[in-house]
């Protein structure tokens, strides 16, 4: 018997225009952890696509114990003990976690199926991971990391001896995180080898024995965790060094710009008060489901606040809608991209002009070639790789869409912009790119409000740390005062 | 200015005409032209004269065509304005049988047409998880409910004085109907608006992404508003039109109206789902089907089996993109 679970030799795989995955290894050993990393766009997705039979390599082998096998679609793989997590849970959330549990095999008695015995069996693998629900509750009604259990157990109940997650972490709090990586070990454990796709170096040296890389679809190396150091590692997914990750300038702090007094919202945050200088980043941190994205939804005018006042240049402002805080001068830039960020279907000079095109319309008629120009202009200043203005942001990575997004700030005279995670599921090396934009808007001085679940990000960026816990603000730290634990403590105090 | 890495990025857009020869606009225009070049030759009394006496009941739906576009670039969909003809003209009907003036028996069309659009455009930007379907499928029901009771038991009224109706059905040059030359007009005005516009821009915006473009400062439910109620407005104007063809009103005026507008609007290249046609498209396949009645019509073809041509048509012409799009893919991959 080979000494792998899985191997995979010289894999390619060509898409319409594109080779994915360019000749790509991969050895994963039996009760192994494996991180799989690289930038966005590396093709750690699409080789996770080969291994469970979605997608079809043109070239290349695979085998399975040691012996070879084609897998001719997602069942294949599933028959032959492999199960994959994919990074947005792919549960039905109308219905119970059992039926989430065993969609598609589902236990059957004489064509009819058998809820006691499913119910049960659910019931077992939940206790084994822990999980603090039942297998009756509604999918929907689950917390994300809770959903993310649920895909785990789903995992579990095909027997499979391969797991794959794919950035299990992405959405989760550092407590989730804790719980997730307990029980991947958990199941490392019991025999099972375990294929861990992730952006966060964190869970990669808390669980990962060795590490594998790709980059621009090619397979660079494999290393063993303890042997390689965190600079190496960064040069083999970005390709050169990054020598200062947050290139955080020194700015002579201006007038006070924005302040925000008793801020309420009955159910989503409570006498919230905080103010920026121009010039000054702010970090807005806390738990997700803290209350940092609402508060500043209502500062923007996406929903009301029920009390409290916005002042903007000391004089007080009433926003009612988004246009309202634009013409105010400040700009919230989402932490979903796809969603609320960009249209995506629309080309990338479209989406950085449309906060701003009544600005140089006349008489209502847009102005295209003065947009275009703009566009252009803004795209370029951020640096986007794009190739026109009229790419449609669907052909961008996740770092260079949130380019696009940052781009949008820089259409008008903004004096405060919001960024609500802002490198949420972007690679190293764009990261890099938009904390040195951020550096850049301090300096022009904008005033920058930095919303981040990130603690590296947050201590290295921020001049000031605005800690939140249940919807209140729970402390505020300088720059040279804060530590990783000092926000932990004040992030997870105990509401009174 | 260019960026750190010196890279630069192209803003010379591709050219539009290309886009829209090769486009669907462009098959929609070749489609045209045969279906023109068929009549004519089978059919002897398909004639410009003959074609454009014919035209004034189709030219009503072009009307609704018009605002239903922007309706669905949106993304929704209103199904209530067969009932809003229908509606507005028996009023209007009624009006001019009181002895009102004509002026003001059109202004009262247009003014029900218009208040009908405000009722489906107030509920919806008041109740958004609402879907449209479903609130105008009701409001189809009430407006159309509200004509009957009006109607009595008769279900139709007819004009008692159609002198004014006459007068807006009139011929510049015994030949040309007026209502032609004020659907071109609308056809300009609302095609400009929605491609040249920053309101039509926005439109696209909402079709594509309703919360980015809230988040990017889209008024997102004043436009919404305003586009319910142009499609009441539109439809009072058709009600008029049509009243001056019909004389009258019933029950069933303005059945089916707007799936006719849906119809032509999605022959012409307009996604239902949101965010994707043109104006230009919408009108060519408006004037397609209008032929296609009209020489079917000619030929004695069975209505019923003109219903069965149409409804294949818009089958193609949903499926055709796909088709090509995959034609494409295939000649992009690389060897």
């Amino acid at each position: 018997m080979s000494e792998y679970v899985l191997e995979l030799k010289g894999i390619t795989k060509i898409f319409p225009g594109v080779k994915a995955l360019n000749n790509v290894h991969f050895q994963l050993k039996k009760g192994e952890i494996h991180a799989l990393m690289g930038e966005n766009g590396a093709g750690k997705s699409t080789f996770i696509k080969v291994i469970t039979g979605v997608h079809k390599a043109e070239e290349g082998e695979m085998f399975l114990n040691g012996q070879k096998v084609d897998f001719k679609g997602p069942r294949d793989s599933q028959n032959a003990g492999i199960a994959a997590v994919y990074q947005h849970p792919t549960s039905y959330p109308d219905l119970t976690v059992t039926e989430n549990i065993f969609m598609g095999h589902e236990m059957m008695k004489n064509g009819i199926i058998q809820w006691k015995k499913m119910n049960d069996e659910a019931t077992k693998l939940l206790k084994q991971l822990n999980a603090d629900f039942k297998a009756t509750e509604e999918v929907g009604a689950l917390s994300v990391a809770q959903q993310q259990m649920v895909e785990i157990a789903k995992a579990l109940s095909t027997n499979a001896e391969i797991v794959i997650l794919d950035e299990p972490t992405a959405s989760l709090t550092k407590n989730e995180s804790e719980e997730l990586y307990r029980i991947v070990e958990k199941l490392a454990a019991d025999g099972v080898s375990v294929i861990f796709i992730s952006h966060r170096f964190e869970d990669m040296y808390r669980l990962a024995s060795r590490v594998t890389v790709f980059r621009d679809s090619q397979y660079i190396g494999t290393y063993n965790v303890d042997e390689i150091t965190n600079a190496d590692l960064i040069k083999a997914m970005v390709g050169r060094e990054i020598n200062d990750l947050f290139p955080k300038p020194e700015v002579t702090l201006g007038e006070e710009v924005l302040k925000v007094e008793g801020l309420s919202r009955l159910g989503y945050y409570k006498n919230v008060s905080f103010h920026v200088r121009a010039g000054e980043i702010i970090g807005l941190t806390g738990l997700v489901g803290a209350g940092r994205t609402e508060v500043v939804e209502s500062v923007c005018g996406l929903t009301r606040a029920d009390e409290g006042s916005v002042y903007l240049d000391g004089a007080k402002v009433t926003i009612k809608q988004p246009s309202d805080a634009m013409k105010q001068g400040i700009i919230l830039l989402p932490e979903d991209r796809q969603k609320e960020g960009l249209i995506m279907s629309w080309g990338l000079g479209r989406n950085v002009t449309l906060p701003v095109i009544s600005t140089y319309a006349k008489h209502g008629f847009t102005d295209e070639k003065k947009e275009q120009q703009i566009a252009k202009q803004l795209l370029e200043e951020v640096d986007t790789k794009a190739v026109s203005i009229f790419d449609a942001a669907t052909t961008l990575s996740g770092g260079n869409q949130q380019k696009v997004v940052v781009a949008k700030a820089l259409a008008q005279n903004m004096k405060v912009v919001i960024m609500d995670e802002p490198t949420k599921g972007v690679d190293v090396g764009a990261k890099a790119e938009i904390y040195q934009i951020m550096g850049d808007l301090a300096q022009k001085g904008y005033a920058i409000i930095l919303i981040s679940s990130e603690m590296p990000e947050i201590l290295g960026m921020a001049d000031r740390i605005i800690v939140m816990c249940n919807g209140k603000v729970t402390g505020e730290l300088n720059r040279q005062e804060a530590t990783q634990e000092g926000i932990l403590e004040l992030a997870m105090e105990k509401s009174k | 200015m260019a960026g750190k890495s010196g890279r630069t990025i192209s803003a010379t857009p591709e050219k539009s005409w290309k886009k829209m020869i090769f486009g669907w606009e462009g098959i929609l225009i070749l489609i045209f032209i045969a279906i023109n070049i068929y009549f004519s030759i089978v059919s002897p009394s398909y004639q410009f004269a003959n074609i454009l006496r014919e035209m004034p009941k189709y030219l009503t739906e072009v009307f609704l065509l018009l605002p239903m576009v922007y309706i669905l670039v949106l993304g929704e969909i209103d199904i209530s304005v067969g009932a809003i003809v229908c509606l507005s003209a028996t009023m209007s009907c009624m009006a001019s049988n009181n002895g009102m003036p004509f002026p003001a028996v059109a202004l009262v069309c247009i003014l029900v047409g218009t208040a009908c659009g405000i009722v489906n455009g107030i509920v919806l930007i008041n109740f958004t998880e609402l879907p449209p379907m479903i609130v105008t499928l009701a409001t189809q029901i009430i407006f159309r409910g509200i004509a009957e009771i009006a109607l009595g038991s008769g279900g139709s009224i007819s004009l008692s004085n159609a002198d004014g109706f006459r007068s807006i059905a009139g011929k510049v040059g015994n030949l040309v109907p007026y209502i032609f030359f004020l659907v071109v007009i609308a056809a300009i005005i609302y095609g400009v608006v929605l491609a040249k516009t920053t309101f039509g821009r926005n439109i696209y915006a909402i079709g594509s992404n309703r919360i980015a473009a809230f988040y990017a400062g889209v008024h997102v439910q004043k436009i919404r508003l305003i586009c319910y109620t142009l499609l009441g407005f539109m439809s009072g104007i058709a009600a008029l039109f049509l009243t001056s063809v019909l004389y009258g009103a019933n029950t069933t005026t303005g059945n089916g109206f707007e799936m006719d507008a849906i119809a032509m609007a999605v022959f012409g290249g307009v996604s239902n789902i949101g965010g994707k046609g043109r104006m230009p498209g919408a009108i060519i396949s408006a004037f397609i089907i209008m032929c296609l009645r009209i020489g079917l019509g000619q030929r004695n073809t069975n209505p019923q089996v003109i219903l069965l041509i149409l409804g294949a048509l818009l089958i193609l012409s949903v499926l055709l993109p796909n088709i090509s799009a995959s034609l494409n893919l295939k000649k992009k991959t690389v060897k």
